[in-house]
C-alpha cells in the first residue's frame, strides 16, 4: 500500500512539475522575450515531448492541455480570451496533443522493453545461479527439499512447493505457505498439465524427464516468466535424474563390493581348508609309497588319500563357484583343437576309468574352437567325472565331436542308468543331485552348474539327452575360432 | 645323488614337518625356512641343491622370493602352491621357477618332481660341437656357458638343457611332449605352458630380436624347432 501511495505522490509531483514547466515557458515568452506565436508553439511542443519521454502519458497530457490553454489565452489573437479566431490554430493545438500521445506512447514502450530486458537478464542470472547451486547441492542431504529451498531463495519467491513423485512427498519452502493443495500438485504431475491461479498468483507446472512425469513444481508470485518456469522445471528434472543416476551407481558399487567381499571370503575360507589337506595328503602318500605297511594299512591309507582328494575337489569347486557367482570368470580365449583338450582331460582321469573303454570319435577336420583351454578342460573333466561316477565300471563311454554351422558340438555318451525326463533340466541347477543316487554317490551338486556357466560364458550351450535305462548323452557347443592361429 | 641338500620354505609348520620327515627318509638333507626373508638369508650362507618354495607366505611372499633367488643364482626352484590356474603357473615360471606343484600333492609326485629338477642332462651329447656359434651368441656345451658379444649370459640348468636338447636335433620340429619328457622327465608331457615360458626366456637371452626369433622357432600345434643358420661359404 505504501508503495502505491508513494507512486501517486510522485505522479502528482510530476504533473505539477509539467504544469510548472508550461507556466515558466508562458511567463518567459509573455513577459521577458516577445516572439512570434510559431516559436511559442514549438517551445510548447518541445516541452511536451520532453515530459512525454521522461515521465509518461498522464504528465504529457496535462502539459499539452495546459500548453494549449496558455497558447490560446496568451499568444493567439484575440489575446486574453479562450476563443480561437484562426482555424490554423486548431492545427497547432492538435499537434500539441498528438505529440504528447505519440511521444509518451513511444517512450513508454521503450521503457517497458528496457524494463523487460532487464527483468529477463535478472531471470537469466537467477537461472544461472540456480543451476550452479543445484550442481553444488549436498548429495548426502534430502535433495528434493534442498531444490525447493534453492528455487525459493534464488528467485526470492514468497512460496514454493515441490512434489517428488519417486518419494511421493511434498516439500515446501519460502516465507509463506503457498496456497496450493497437495492434490493439485499431484494432479499436475500425473496429468502433465500447467495450472494457473491468477487470483492467488500461483502456477503449478509438471516436471518430466524423457516423457516420464517425475513431479511438479508450484510457485507463488508473478515475477517469474513462463520461460523461466520451464527452465526451472528442467533444471529440477536434470538435478533429480543426476542424483538418481549417482544413487544407482553407488548402490551398484556397494552390491559389487559386497559380492566381491563374499567371494573373497569364500575363496579365503576354501584356501584355509586346503592348507591342512596338504600335510595330510603328503604324510599319507608318503606312508603308502614307502611300502612298509601291511595290506590292511595300505587299504586304510588309500581311503584317507581318496577322501582327502574328495575334500580337495569339493573345495576347488566351491572356489570356482564363488568366482563364477562374483562374475570373476575371466576368459583367456585362444583357438584350441578339441582333440587336444579331450586328450589332456582323459589322461588326467586315466586312473579313474577303472577299465572302461573310451571311444573318441573326433574327425581330423573339426575346426578349432575359441576357448579358454583351462576352463573348457574343467567342463570336459566335469562331464567325464560325472559319467564315471554314475555308470558301472566296465561300461563304455563314447566321445564325439562334429562341426555345425557356427559351432563345434562335443558329446559324451554313456551306457549308465540314464536320467529320468523331469530331472534332465534340474541336473544343471546348483546343488541338485540325482534323486536315486544322492545317498550313494559322492558329490557337491556344483560340477554341472560350473560346466554350464563356463560354456555359457563362451557363448555356447550345454544340454543332456537321455532315455532311462539306455544311458545319457551330455553335449555342449563352442563357437569356432574366428581365425586359425597357432597358440 | 640322494644326498642333495633341499631347502623347504613354507610358513605352515605342519608342512615343514611332513616334508622334513619324508625327505630325510628318502636320503635328502633338509633345512627349512619360515619365510622368504629367512630363505634368502639361508641361501646366502649355505649351499643348497634345490628349493621347495611356498607361494603364499606373509612378508615378501613366494613370487618375490623366487625372483630374488633367481637373480642371484641358478639353483633349481620348485614352487608349491594351492593356486592351480595356468596364470599362476606361468607367473611363477616367469619369475624363474623350474617347476610348479599344486597343493595338496602326493609324496611320490613331489619326489618325481624333485628328481626331475635335480637331474642334469649328460654333458656330452653326440652330434654337438663343443662350442656352437650363432652370430653374436656362443654356446659352450662343455662348460654350460653362454655368451653374447663375449659377455656371459646366465641360463638356469633347465633353460640350458632345453637349449641343448633343441640344438642337438637342428632343423627338426620336436613335439611338446617329447621336449618335456626329455628335459624334465618321464612324468611330464602336458605342461605346454612350461615350454612357452622357458622358450621365451631363452629367446630373451640368446636371440638378437626376441620377438622375431631366428634360432628358436615355434612349430604351430606341434612344438619347437632349432634352426641352425647356414654357414657362409
Amino acid at each position: 500500500m505504501k508503495k502505491e501511495l508513494l507512486a501517486q505522490v510522485i505522479k502528482s509531483v510530476r504533473i505539477l512539475g509539467a504544469l510548472a514547466l508550461i507556466g515558466a515557458i508562458t511567463f518567459f515568452y509573455f513577459r521577458v522575450v516577445s516572439v512570434n506565436s510559431v516559436t511559442v508553439a514549438l517551445t510548447f511542443l518541445l516541452a511536451v515531448l520532453v515530459v512525454a519521454a521522461r515521465w509518461g502519458l498522464v504528465e504529457a497530457l496535462a502539459a499539452s492541455i495546459a500548453g494549449m490553454i496558455c497558447f490560446n489565452f496568451f499568444f493567439l489573437p484575440p489575446i486574453g480570451t479562450l476563443t480561437i479566431a484562426d482555424p490554423q490554430n486548431w492545427v497547432a493545438l492538435f499537434a500539441l496533443v498528438a505529440t504528447a500521445l505519440i511521444a509518451s506512447h513511444l517512450s513508454a514502450s521503450a521503457r517497458r522493453e528496457a524494463l523487460e530486458s532487464t527483468r529477463r537478464q535478472h531471470e537469466m542470472e537467477r537461472l544461472y545461479t540456480l543451476s550452479r547451486n543445484l550442481l553444488l547441492l549436498d548429495s548426502r542431504g534430502p535433495l528434493a527439499q534442498q531444490i525447493t529451498n534453492q528455487v525459493a531463495q534464488v528467485f526470492e519467491l514468497p512460496g514454493v512447493a515441490f512434489f517428488d513423485r519417486t518419494s511421493d512427498r511434498i516439500h515446501r519452502a519460502g516465507p509463506h505457505d503457498i496456497p496450493v493443495e497437495d492434490s493439485r500438485l499431484r494432479d499436475a504431475a500425473l496429468q502433465g498439465t500447467v495450472f494457473h491461479d491468477p487470483a492467488a498468483h500461483t502456477t503449478v507446472m509438471p516436471i518430466s524427464l524423457g516423457g516420464q512425469p517425475i513431479g511438479s513444481l508450484g510457485i507463488e508470485g508473478t515475477r517469474v516468466s513462463e520461460t523461466a518456469l520451464h527452465a526451472i522445471a528442467n533444471l529440477t528434472a536434470i538435478t533429480l535424474e543426476r542424483a538418481h543416476a549417482q544413487d544407482v551407481a553407488t548402490r551398484a558399487e556397494a552390491a559389487r563390493q559386497s559380492e566381491e567381499l563374499k567371494s573373497t571370503m569364500l575363496d579365503a575360507l576354501a584356501h584355509e581348508f586346503k592348507t591342512p589337506l596338504t600335510p595330510i595328503k603328503a604324510a599319507v602318500t608318503s606312508m603308502l609309497s614307502d611300502g612298509s605297511s601291511s595290506p590292511t594299512h595300505q587299504e586304510l591309507l588309500r581311503i584317507v588319500v581318496e577322501e582327502t582328494d574328495r575334500l580337495n575337489t569339493m573345495l576347488t569347486e566351491a572356489i570356482q563357484m564363488s568366482r563364477i557367482e562374483a562374475g570373476q570368470l575371466q576368459l583367456h580365449k585362444s583357438p584350441q583343437a578339441m582333440s587336444g583338450l579331450l586328450r589332456t582331460q582323459l589322461e588326467k582321469l586315466a586312473e579313474g576309468l577303472e577299465g572302461r573303454k573310451v571311444n573318441v570319435e573326433v574327425p581330423e577336420d573339426v575346426p578349432h574352437v575359441s576357448a579358454d583351454p583351462e576352463l573348457i578342460g574343467t567342463v570336459i573333466w566335469q562331464l567325464l567325472n560325472n559319467a564315471l561316477q554314475y555308470t558301472p565300471p566296465g561300461s563304455p563311454l563314447t566321445i564325439r565331436a562334429h562341426a555345425e554351422q557356427t559351432a563345434v558340438v562335443v558329446s559324451l555318451e554313456d551306457c549308465g542308468p540314464g536320467i529320468p525326463e523331469p530331472e534332465q533340466q534340474q541336473v544343471f541347477e546348483k546343488f541338485y543331485r540325482g534323486k536315486e543316487h544322492r545317498q550313494r554317490i559322492p558329490g557337491t551338486g556344483m560340477g554341472l552348474t560350473i560346466a554350464q556357466e563356463i560354456v555359457r560364458a563362451h557363448q555356447g550351450r550345454i544340454w543332456v539327452e537321455s532315455q532311462p535305462g539306455k544311458g545319457a548323452k551330455f553335449s555342449f557347443s563352442l563357437p569356432y575360432a574366428a581365425k586359425e592361429m597357432a597358440p | 645323488m640322494t644326498s642333495a641338500r633341499i631347502l623347504v620354505v613354507d610358513d605352515e609348520p605342519q608342512i615343514r614337518r611332513v616334508m622334513r620327515t619324508t625327505l630325510v627318509a628318502r636320503g635328502y638333507m633338509v633345512s627349512d625356512a619360515r619365510s622368504g626373508e629367512e630363505a634368502l638369508e639361508k641361501i646366502r650362507e649355505e649351499r643348497f641343491d634345490l628349493v621347495l618354495l611356498d607361494m603364499n607366505m606373509p612378508g615378501i611372499g613366494g613370487m618375490e622370493t623366487c625372483r630374488t633367488m633367481r637373480s642371484r643364482s641358478d639353483i633349481p626352484i620348485v614352487i608349491l602352491s594351492i593356486r592351480n590356474t595356468e596364470k599362476d603357473k606361468v607367473d611363477a615360471l616367469d619369475a624363474g621357477a623350474d617347476d610348479y606343484v599344486t597343493k595338496p600333492f602326493s609324496t611320490p609326485e613331489l619326489l618325481a618332481r624333485i628328481r626331475a629338477a635335480l637331474r642334469r642332462a649328460p654333458l656330452s651329447t653326440p652330434g654337438l660341437p663343443e662350442v656352437l656359434e650363432l652370430g653374436r651368441t656362443a654356446i659352450d656345451f662343455a662348460t654350460r656357458r653362454v655368451t653374447v658379444d663375449g659377455k656371459e649370459v646366465r641360463l638356469t640348468p633347465k633353460e640350458f638343457d632345453l637349449l641343448r636338447y633343441l640344438a642337438s636335433s637342428p632343423d627338426v620340429p620336436i613335439p611338446h611332449a617329447k621336449l618335456l619328457q626329455s628335459v624334465w622327465g618321464p612324468d611330464y608331457g602336458q605342461e605346454v605352458e612350461y615350454l612357452r615360458v622357458f622358450i621365451n626366456q631363452l629367446r630373451k637371452k640368446i636371440e638378437p630380436e626376441p620377438s622375431r626369433p631366428e634360432y628358436l622357432l615355434t612349430e604351430p600345434w606341434v612344438g619347437y624347432r632349432f634352426r641352425l643358420p647356414k654357414k657362409p661359404q
